[in-house]
C-alpha cells in the first residue's frame, strides 16, 4: 500500500534556537504564495502594501483583499489576451531580431517541421489542443533554474520569453533564483508565454530579499496539469539570527493523479546562496533541511534546490547530513562549464520516489544556439532529477550516476 | 576590454549593455572590478548587471585596492558594500586597508555595510590593537549577524586561520 512514510525520527540538533526558527509566516510573514486565492499568484508590490499594513498590526479589509486580487486577475488576464492574439507584451518591437530570436525561431520551425511562419491562429489553436491533451505520465520533473537577473530588460529581449517558456515547459515543476525587478509583470508574462501554446503553468512567488537595495526573488513555475500546490504552505523561512543572504522559499506541492491520497508530496526549499558567504549558508542549509524534514507528521520528503555556488564536495554540514543525497556529480552547471553551482538534494531513504535520473540541460545544444548566446538567457544551466508521481512505500533507488546528464 | 568604455558611456543603455556582457564572463572580469563598483550607483538597469558580475568575478587585481579603498568610504551603500567585499576577497593582500575598514565598522550607518566591514576584517587578517578592539565590541552589537560576524573575525584575526 503506498500510503505516505512516517518521518523517521530526526538526530538532535545542535543549535537550541531551531526549533524557534521556522515559523510560516501566512499572510503576516516575510513570504507567502497563494494565500489570497490558490489560483492566482501573488505578486509583490500589490499585495506588499496590504502585507505591510498587515505586519504593522493593520489587518486589511475583505474590500482591500478584493480589490489585490482583481488587480492581480486583470493583469494576468491583460498578459494572456496580449500572447493569445500574437501581441509582443512588453518591448518588442519586432524589428531587429536578435540571434538569440533568430535561434528561437530555428528551433521553432525544426519541431514545427519546418514550418517557418509564424504560427497562424489555426497553428495555434492545434498547438492548444495538443498541450491540454498532453498526459501526464508517471514521472515528475523537477528543476532548478537561476535565470540570471530575471527582469525588465532580460524579458524585454527579442525571442527571450519564449525560450525561456520552451524550457520551462519541459518540467513540471521548475525552482526559480534570481528574479530582480520592480515590477511585478515579469512572472506573469513568462507564465503567459509558457500557456501560450494550451499549457495550463502557474506560479507562487516570494517576496524581494537581501540586505541591500540588490534584491531577488524566488519562484515557482508549475504545470498545473501534473502538480499542484498547497497554497497555505508557501513561505519565506524565517531567519531570526540571519544567517542567511536570501532565505529559502518552501512550499509543500503533490503530483496530480487520480488517487491523491498515493500521489507522491513533497516540500520544495528553494535557495540562492551568497557567493561571499557558502560555508555559513550551506551549513544553515542543514538546519533548513532538518526542520523540514519534521516540519509536517505526514511529510519527510524535503527537496532543496537552487544556485548553491557549492559543488557537492563543498556542502559543508549540508552534506554531510545523515542521509544526504544530491544528483549533480561531476558536471558543470554554469553556462561557461567551469563551475559546479547548482544542485538537488534530498534525503535518499525518505525520498525513494528518486528514479536516478537527473541531468543538466546544455542549453547551446538543446537550443541550438552559441555559447554566447545561451549566456543572454543565463550564466547558469538548469538542472533537473525525476521522481515518480506515487508515493514510495519503500527502499530508495539510489542512483548510481546520470542516465543522461545533459538531457 | 570594451566592456570597460561601455561602461564609462553617457547612454544608461550601452552600460547596461556593458555590465551585463562582463557578468558572462565570470573571472574573467576582475579587470573592470572598480567600474562595476561605481556602476553600483548607477540607475537599476545598469547597477542590476553591475551587481552580477561583480558577484562572479572573484578577487579583483591588486592594483585596484587602492581604488576599492576609496570606494569603500562611499556614500552609496551598495558601492561601500561592493567594495568591502572585494577587498575581503583580496585576503591578506587587502590588510593594509584594516585602518579605514575599521573605521566604517565603527563608525557606518548602514548596517550591511558594517557587517561586512566585520567579515572584511576576518578575511585580510586585521592585526592591528584598533582593528581587534572594534571586532571586540561588534561582537556585543544587538545586530546579531554583525555579532556573529564580528565573534568568527576576532576567532579567525586570533588564530591566524
Amino acid at each position: 500500500m503506498a500510503t505516505k512514510k512516517k518521518a523517521t525520527p530526526p538526530p538532535k540538533s545542535s543549535r537550541s534556537s531551531i526549533v524557534a526558527w521556522l515559523i510560516f509566516t501566512a499572510v503576516s510573514g516575510g513570504g507567502f504564495g497563494g494565500y489570497i486565492n490558490p489560483d492566482l499568484p501573488i505578486v509583490g508590490e500589490i499585495v506588499g502594501d496590504i502585507v505591510a499594513r498587515f505586519e504593522a498590526g493593520e489587518l486589511p479589509t475583505k474590500e482591500e483583499i478584493e480589490v489585490a486580487e482583481e488587480k492581480l486577475r486583470a493583469l494576468a488576464e491583460q498578459s494572456l489576451a496580449k500572447v493569445a492574439a500574437g501581441q509582443p507584451l512588453t518591448g518588442e518591437d519586432g524589428s531587429g531580431e536578435s540571434l538569440l530570436a533568430t535561434a528561437y525561431h530555428a528551433m521553432v520551425q525544426a519541431e514545427a517541421g519546418g514550418q517557418s511562419q509564424p504560427a497562424t491562429q489555426q497553428q495555434q489553436q492545434v498547438n492548444a489542443q495538443v498541450a491540454s491533451a498532453r498526459v501526464p505520465t508517471a514521472s515528475l520533473f523537477i528543476a532548478s533554474f537561476n535565470i540570471q537577473v530575471f527582469g525588465e530588460s532580460k524579458l524585454a529581449k527579442p525571442g527571450m520569453k519564449q525560450t525561456l517558456a520552451h524550457i520551462i515547459r519541459q518540467f513540471d515543476l521548475v525552482a526559480i533564483q534570481e528574479v530582480r525587478a520592480k515590477a511585478d509583470h515579469i512572472l506573469p508574462e513568462l507564465v503567459a508565454a509558457i500557456n501560450a501554446d494550451g499549457s495550463r503553468f502557474s506560479f507562487v512567488i516570494g517576496p524581494r530579499l537581501g540586505r541591500t537595495v540588490s534584491t531577488e526573488q524566488y519562484a515557482y513555475v508549475f504545470n498545473t496539469n501534473t502538480v499542484e500546490h498547497d497554497p497555505a504552505s508557501v513561505g519565506t523561512v524565517n531567519d531570526p539570527s540571519d544567517l542567511l543572504h536570501r532565505e529559502p522559499l518552501v512550499g509543500r506541492f503533490r503530483a496530480r493523479t487520480q488517487s491523491p491520497a498515493q500521489a507522491f508530496t513533497f516540500w520544495m526549499v528553494n535557495i540562492h546562496t551568497d557567493p561571499d558567504d557558502v560555508p555559513e549558508e550551506v551549513d544553515a542549509l542543514a538546519d533548513v533541511f532538518h526542520v523540514m524534514r519534521s516540519a509536517l507528521p505526514d511529510e519527510d520528503d524535503v527537496i532543496l534546490l537552487g544556485d548553491l555556488n557549492a559543488s557537492e564536495t563543498q556542502l559543508g554540514r549540508l552534506g554531510q547530513y545523515p542521509g544526504m543525497g544530491w544528483v549533480v556529480s561531476g558536471v558543470m552547471t554554469n553556462t561557461r562549464q567551469t563551475k559546479a553551482y547548482d544542485n538537488i538534494l534530498f534525503h535518499r531513504q525518505a525520498t525513494a520516489e528518486y528514479t536516478g535520473r537527473w541531468g543538466v540541460v546544455d542549453l547551446k545544444s538543446v537550443l541550438g544556439i552559441t555559447p554566447e548566446q545561451a549566456l543572454e538567457i543565463s550564466d547558469h544551466l538548469p538542472v533537473w532529477a525525476e521522481f515518480s508521481i506515487w508515493e514510495s512505500p519503500g527502499q530508495a533507488s539510489v542512483a548510481a550516476g546520470p542516465v543522461n546528464p545533459m538531457r | 576590454m570594451d566592456e570597460l568604455q561601455g561602461l564609462r558611456s553617457q547612454k544608461a543603455e550601452e552600460r547596461a549593455a556593458a555590465a551585463e556582457a562582463l557578468s558572462h564572463l565570470g573571472e574573467e572580469a576582475a579587470p573592470a572590478a572598480v567600474p562595476l563598483v561605481e556602476c553600483c550607483s548607477d540607475e537599476e538597469s545598469v547597477s542590476q548587471w553591475a551587481v552580477a558580475a561583480l558577484e562572479s568575478l572573484g578577487p579583483p587585481p591588486e592594483d585596484s585596492i587602492s581604488a576599492l579603498e576609496r570606494l569603500a568610504t562611499s556614500e552609496h551603500a551598495l558601492v561601500a558594500y561592493w567594495a568591502i567585499t572585494l577587498l575581503g576577497r583580496c585576503g591578506e593582500t587587502a590588510q593594509a586597508s584594516q585602518q579605514m575598514l575599521t573605521s566604517i565598522l565603527n563608525e557606518s550607518n548602514e548596517i550591511s555595510v558594517r557587517q561586512r566591514a566585520a567579515w572584511c576584517l576576518g578575511e585580510i587578517q586585521a592585526d592591528s590593537k584598533e582593528s581587534i578592539e572594534a571586532l571586540a565590541k561588534a561582537t556585543k552589537a544587538t545586530d546579531p549577524r554583525l555579532a556573529r560576524i564580528a565573534s568568527k573575525s576576532l576567532a579567525s584575526v586570533k588564530t591566524g586561520a
